[in-house]
């Protein structure tokens, strides 16, 4: 089959790769019929994680058909159309029948390399490095996926797949993001980051009660898409001051609560230095200013990456506005049954996000234009061929 | 006025005591060089050698410092402990959650054949009696090891506990107790396995080198028992059988 692999930094090519196989009971092979670029893969693809293998498959945002099962199925048949949520979660740990998904006990057979760095693991992830187990991943015409008894969830008919696949990451990060906020009637929410997640969780902020979301980035084209699709008041953080703009815009007291969808990506001069000295692993110039913004007693919720250290995080000020830190990985089998019947009622269209269509074999021009921010690109979508 | 401080059997160490991990006559040796080391680099830093003064000054110190806490990082960084082993044997330790009752988890135990499934290095555990069984483990290097074991303890949903008998290999012994866990966490399952490497100092040297690959290896078979109770088979990632 077809696949994207990851070969070294900005490296990525379109290889003929052998078939995945049924390799546990539960195991269902997945025929890809739609796969995305996802911001985080831009982490795989810029060699800032360390535990990536030559000819690893990339890819953890996919949709497709069944094409066969383990003998241990019993809720899937060969034909199902089904969306596939990026973490690989067991089930049957604590942590599973605790809805805490994405920190499963049993899926991640490297868990020695993150109890490591981490003290303990989570679960495995579809083409994330060896770090997040060595799973190959999405961005292929098969897939095996584990658990599928456990993971997947039917499309409904008539549903096309360019809305579901956003369902499999994105729209889950950005809607949990929005859900930690715990949003009152009356609140404002604010977004660092206007990507993908950044767009789902404003968005989302409006479908749980927001009254107000205002969305702040530095690319004009993510700054219209957050006006136009999520009714977001925007900043420029070029242009403005936004710690002085969020404080006239709430009247002086902060947005109830404030999003880093950003994660370790954002530039300043102080973390780029440290970062290049490797005094700090993580950059979080974004962090900093969402907790000095945020109103007292509100919520810092934190779906953007990080992997490592942070610097002069500020601590005090977390501490002395009794702000509430959510983070972590999405719980994506959590949301799903109800986005898919968000997106059923058309409450919600999530490929209004969609700008960029391509053939998989595309990939590495994908790549090159999502990582430059070229032609206005927010998120590519690839068919594999035959699909 | 500090009265209780004489009560103290050992000076004040701050708010953290290290833990000792370093054995009694380890721990005279390393006072012993430690101090000579340090003599020796104070006399080439008199005589304005300073570099490899300071050194030896540096490294005495240190050694001393073994010596005088019991306590070694480079021992603790590799999982090296010389203090609590027994009769000069190596001790591994590990604890894992598993979300069954005790009773359950110790079931699966109490058939010693079912180890084999879950303990990368045992090729087999064959029952041959009541109490007795015979095991065969690829060790380090494809080494390959034979032994017989008699279970000595042996209490229902609590613990098991076994050592080799005649002339095995490498003499060894285990115990693994079943604890139940607050709420609906399951059963702690906590394992100690002593062995007692062949070759004199040197089998010893080279077993504790390998000591911290082996402590890996419990604990990744400890996750593989985990997996095996709670869903059934062995996980893997790769895409196709190998």
């Amino acid at each position: 089959m077809k696949a994207v692999c990851w070969h070294g930094k900005h490296d990525v090519r379109v290889d003929t790769v052998p078939d995945p196989q049924v390799c546990n009971s539960g195991d269902a092979i997945v025929k890809v019929s739609l796969t995305c670029i996802c911001g985080s893969d831009l982490h795989l693809y810029n060699g800032l994680v360390p535990a990536m293998k030559k000819g690893d498959i990339l890819g953890h945002e996919f949709v497709g058909e069944i094409a066969e099962v383990g003998s241990g199925v019993t809720r899937y048949r060969v034909g199902d159309r089904v969306i596939v949520p990026f973490p690989i979660c067991c089930g049957a740990c604590w942590y599973c029948k605790h809805e805490l998904w994405a920190l499963c006990d049993n899926t991640n057979p490297n868990s020695w390399m993150m109890e490591k760095l981490y003290g303990d693991t989570g679960a495995g992830i579809f083409g994330y490095s060896h770090l997040y187990g060595g799973y190959s991943g999405g961005q292929a015409e098969y897939v095996r996926v584990p658990f599928a008894d456990v993971g997947l969830e039917k499309i409904p008919d008539g549903i096309p797949d360019e809305q579901m696949v956003l369902l499999t990451d994105v729209f889950p990060t950005g809607y949990q993001a929005a859900y930690y906020c715990d949003i009152n009637p009356g609140d404002t929410v604010a977004v660092w980051g206007c990507g993908p997640v950044g767009l789902f969780a404003m968005k989302s902020a409006l479908l749980l009660g927001a009254e107000r979301v205002i969305g702040i980035d530095r690319f004009p084209e993510r700054l219209e898409m957050a006006h136009v699709q999520c009714r977001a008041e925007v900043l420029n953080y070029e242009e403005v001051n936004v710690a002085q703009e969020l404080q006239n815009m709430t009247g002086g007291r902060g947005p109830d609560s404030c999003i880093d969808a950003v994660g370790t990506g954002i530039e300043g001069a102080y973390d780029s230095v440290k970062q290049a000295l490797r005094l700090e692993s993580d950059r979080c110039s974004a962090l900093r200013q969402l907790i000095k913004a945020c109103r007292k007693g509100g919520t810092v919720s934190v779906p953007g990456v990080y992997s490592g250290f942070v610097d002069k995080m500020p601590m005090g000020a977390l501490f002395a506005k009794g702000l509430t830190l959510k983070t972590g990985q999405t719980h994506v089998h959590k949301y799903l049954p109800h986005l898919v019947k968000l997106v059923q009622d058309q409450q919600i269209d999530p490929a209004f996000i969609i700008t960029h269509r391509m053939a998989l074999s595309d990939a590495p021009h994908g790549y090159r234009i999502f990582r430059d921010k070229q032609d206005s690109c927010i998120k590519i979508v690839m068919k594999p061929q035959g699909a | 006025m500090e009265p209780s401080e004489t009560k103290r059997s050992r000076p004040r160490q701050g708010l953290r005591q290290k833990r000792v991990n370093v054995g009694p006559a380890e721990r005279k040796a390393s006072m012993a060089g430690g101090a000579a080391l340090a003599l020796t680099g104070l006399r080439c830093v008199g005589k304005r050698n300073y570099l490899p003064g300071l050194a030896m000054l540096v490294a005495g110190g240190l050694f001393l410092y073994r010596g005088k806490t019991g306590h070694c990082d480079l021992y603790e960084a590799a999982g090296v402990d010389t203090m609590h082993t027994h009769n000069s044997g190596l001790r591994i330790e590990k604890v894992v959650t598993i979300g069954l009752a005790p009773q359950q988890v110790y079931q699966f135990w109490r058939n010693l054949e079912n180890l084999s499934k879950f303990m990368k290095h045992l090729e087999s555990v064959q029952l041959t009696g009541e109490r007795t069984s015979h095991w065969k483990a690829v060790g380090p290097g494809g080494l390959h090891a034979e032994w017989d074991a008699e279970m000595m303890e042996d209490t229902p949903g609590q613990q098991i506990s076994w050592h080799s008998v005649g002339s095995a290999d490498v003499p060894n012994k285990g115990t693994v107790e079943f604890r139940q866990a607050p709420g609906t966490r399951g059963t702690e399952v906590k394992v100690a396995i002593d062995y007692y490497p062949p070759g004199g100092a040197a089998g010893r040297a080279a077993a504790k080198m390998a000591h911290g690959i082996n402590s890996q290896q419990l604990e990744e078979d400890l996750k593989r028992l985990k997996q095996i109770l709670e869903i059934g088979e062995e996980i893997t990632s790769d895409r196709t059988k190998t």
